[in-house]
């Protein structure tokens, strides 16, 4: 390695990007490429970055095999931070393999873990798992390390195991004091909010209060039904009904959920499931249509029970009946609802989901994006959607350096 | 061209603080090694390290019976390994150079992506000669009128005899799979030692004995 690369390297891990490059700045060489590039990112400038490390990827010769799949693995972490979630996978791939088969484990794992940081980023949970499951964290530095922990919480948070996210939390937090990176430790600290800020609202008995993910993840075992209009599921400890592709049992469930219990009369619930604001005869026909679904479809965890004035929820087991809501009523519960399970979802796919016109659920998505509710990746027929990322995803760049001989 | 694996015969280091290795010289009794912001003697028998200097050291190392060279960012400071001080400061001939030898009263330096040696004036820098290599140069290396190099191109590092008239390639050392050599110094006589990159190793290899000597 030569003498300015290596006194701009040193200045770059001592945290001055500008002195890095103000010894580079002038050499158009791959290893000097590399070095502006991941000074620009660090310095903000991601699309400067990304040119700059395109540049030396290309600028590298063919045997420099390593420096090259280090310049790729840089970039895949920028265009992650950046949100840039068309970048081709496949290439982070193949740099991933060509740094194993070198020898190069740290920024081997560095890459993997990249990769499953994307994959949870776009909402495909059981990949990120499965490919967690055989990511050896050993070989990591203190910073990656934390990265990695975080992208654990981040599943186990999506999955409501607050323990193991917890577990993952702390971890992360040790690493990230070891790596001395301030930006890291705040970052951590803001995942570890996640735990301690409500995240639901239970709605018992005609008394509202709000719930941590803890809670939430303890309510099955409770032993109450619960309609869940996070999930628009109905459950008790034994079994689950889906009610997502069916908003409108799912809101006579949750008004009678609700009232429990008393009972909810009858121009209440068509006002609910309808969006009527005056019961006519034709609507409380349909009233009873649906009535005899919901008993259908909840059949095995409670009864739907006609009273003088309208209807009631009995449980079959559970003593309790509670209702689980956003800790804020959004719009678009439904699409809400789907979105909630953490994956990420085709329009289309949303539509069939919930028996509603494409049209509407493009609609729906567009003003919940506009408010921050949901993301999308993709364009066109590719084009995907979700609920925003829970943590995983530090914003910090842990680049590696992509230089030869080092 | 011969070409035959190199020999390790001692490895050293890695050492508390040094994380890399950059060039490696040897006063007679010490191995001087450069790391990044420090200028380290090893004794070579005891694996042990007896002193530092504090002194940019990014690249090369040279000593030549008085004083120590060393490159930093993009000048060649002369250094009194007695008091630590720099006592002089010449330009790099390019703006990528990695090693440096003393030898007959001028300095060698390499420069690393260039594939090239220079032959400098150590007074005031002026370039007196220009050497081309086929590839990348780490250190360079003085020993009985042979000139070595160090090579570290396509992950592969090898130790080349070079005619120092026409750059061809007389004789090849070739480094174990991923073991870099970043710096490289003869011990004037049966060892090389030669700097380890990112390893933080400084390693002593055989040098082969021609049968005319």
């Amino acid at each position: 390695m030569d003498s300015l690369i290596t006194a701009a390297a040193r200045a770059l891990a001592a945290g001055d990007p500008l002195g890095a490059l103000k010894r580079v700045a002038l050499r158009g060489d791959a290893p000097a490429l590399a070095l502006r590039g991941i000074a620009m990112a660090q310095l903000g400038d991601l699309g400067r970055a990304t040119a700059l490390l395109r540049s030396a990827a290309r600028a590298f010769g063919r045997k420099e095999a390593v420096a090259r799949a280090r310049c790729v693995v840089a970039q895949a972490e920028i265009a992650l931070v950046s949100r840039d979630l068309t970048w081709p996978a496949k290439a982070l791939d193949a740099a991933r393999a060509t740094l194993e088969a070198h020898g190069d484990r740290i920024n081997a794992a560095h890459a993997r873990n990249v990769e499953i940081r994307r994959l949870l980023l776009i909402g495909r949970l059981d990949e990120a798992e499965s490919k967690l499951a055989v990511l050896d964290s050993t070989p990591l530095p203190p910073a990656s390390k934390a990265a990695h922990e975080l992208v654990v919480a981040g599943i186990a948070i999506r999955r409501l195991q607050t323990k193991a996210a917890r577990e993952a939390l702390t971890r992360a937090r040790h690493a990230a004091s070891e790596a001395d990176i301030p930006a890291l430790t705040a970052e951590v600290e803001r995942a570890f909010l996640l735990l301690v800020t409500p995240a639901a609202r239970l709605i018992a008995r005609g008394e509202e209060r709000l719930l941590l993910l803890e809670e939430i993840e303890a309510l099955p075992g409770s032993g109450a039904l619960v309609v869940d209009a996070c999930r628009n599921i109905v459950r008790d400890e034994r079994l689950a009904v889906p009610l997502a592709s069916r908003p409108v049992l799912f809101a006579l469930a949750r008004a009678l959920g609700e009232a429990w219990p008393g009972d909810v009369p009858r121009a209440i619930l068509v006002a609910r499931a309808f969006r009527a604001r005056h019961a006519d005869e034709s609507h409380r026909a349909r009233l009873r249509v649906e009535i005899g679904r919901l008993r259908a479809a909840i059949r095995t965890l409670a009864d739907v029970k006609a009273t003088k004035r309208g209807f009631a929820l009995m449980p079959r087991r559970a003593r309790e009946i509670a209702v689980l809501a956003p800790p804020v009523e959004e719009q678009h519960p439904a699409v809400l609802a789907f979105l909630a399970d953490g994956e990420s979802w085709s329009s289309s796919a949303l539509a069939i989901a919930l028996g509603a016109s494409p049209r509407t659920v493009q609609r729906a998505l567009e003003q919940l994006a506009a408010a921050g509710k949901v993301q999308s990746y993709g364009r066109g027929r590719a084009r995907r959607w979700m609920t925003p990322p829970v943590p995983g995803f530090p914003t910090i760049l842990l680049l590696p350096g992509p230089l030869p001989g080092d | 061209m011969k070409k035959s694996a190199a020999e390790i015969l001692r490895e050293y280091g890695p050492f508390p603080g040094a994380e890399q290795v950059h060039g490696v010289t040897f006063d007679g009794r010490h191995v001087w090694f450069a790391s990044g912001d420090r200028l380290n003697a090893l004794d070579p028998s005891s694996g042990q390290t007896v002193r530092s200097i504090d002194v940019a050291a990014h690249a090369g190392t040279a000593f030549d019976g008085k004083h120590l060279f060393q490159i930093a960012e993009d000048r060649i400071q002369k250094i009194d390994p007695k008091t630590g001080h720099v006592v002089a400061t010449i330009p790099t001939p390019g703006g990528g150079d990695s090693g440096l030898a003393w030898a007959e009263g001028t300095l060698w330096v390499g420069q690393y992506r260039d594939r090239k040696i220079h032959q400098i004036d150590p007074e005031t820098g002026a370039i007196l000669r220009t050497i081309e290599s086929s590839r990348f140069v780490t250190g360079v290396t003085w020993v009985d009128g042979e000139l070595w190099h160090a090579t570290w191109e396509g992950d592969e590092s090898e130790i080349r005899q070079i005619d120092h008239e026409t750059g061809e390639v007389l004789e090849v050392l070739a480094m174990p799979a991923g073991v870099s050599v970043s710096g490289l110094e003869s011990d004037g006589g049966d060892q090389l030692f030669c700097g380890g990159g990112s390893s933080g190793k400084v390693r002593a290899i055989r040098r082969p004995r021609r049968e005319s000597r």
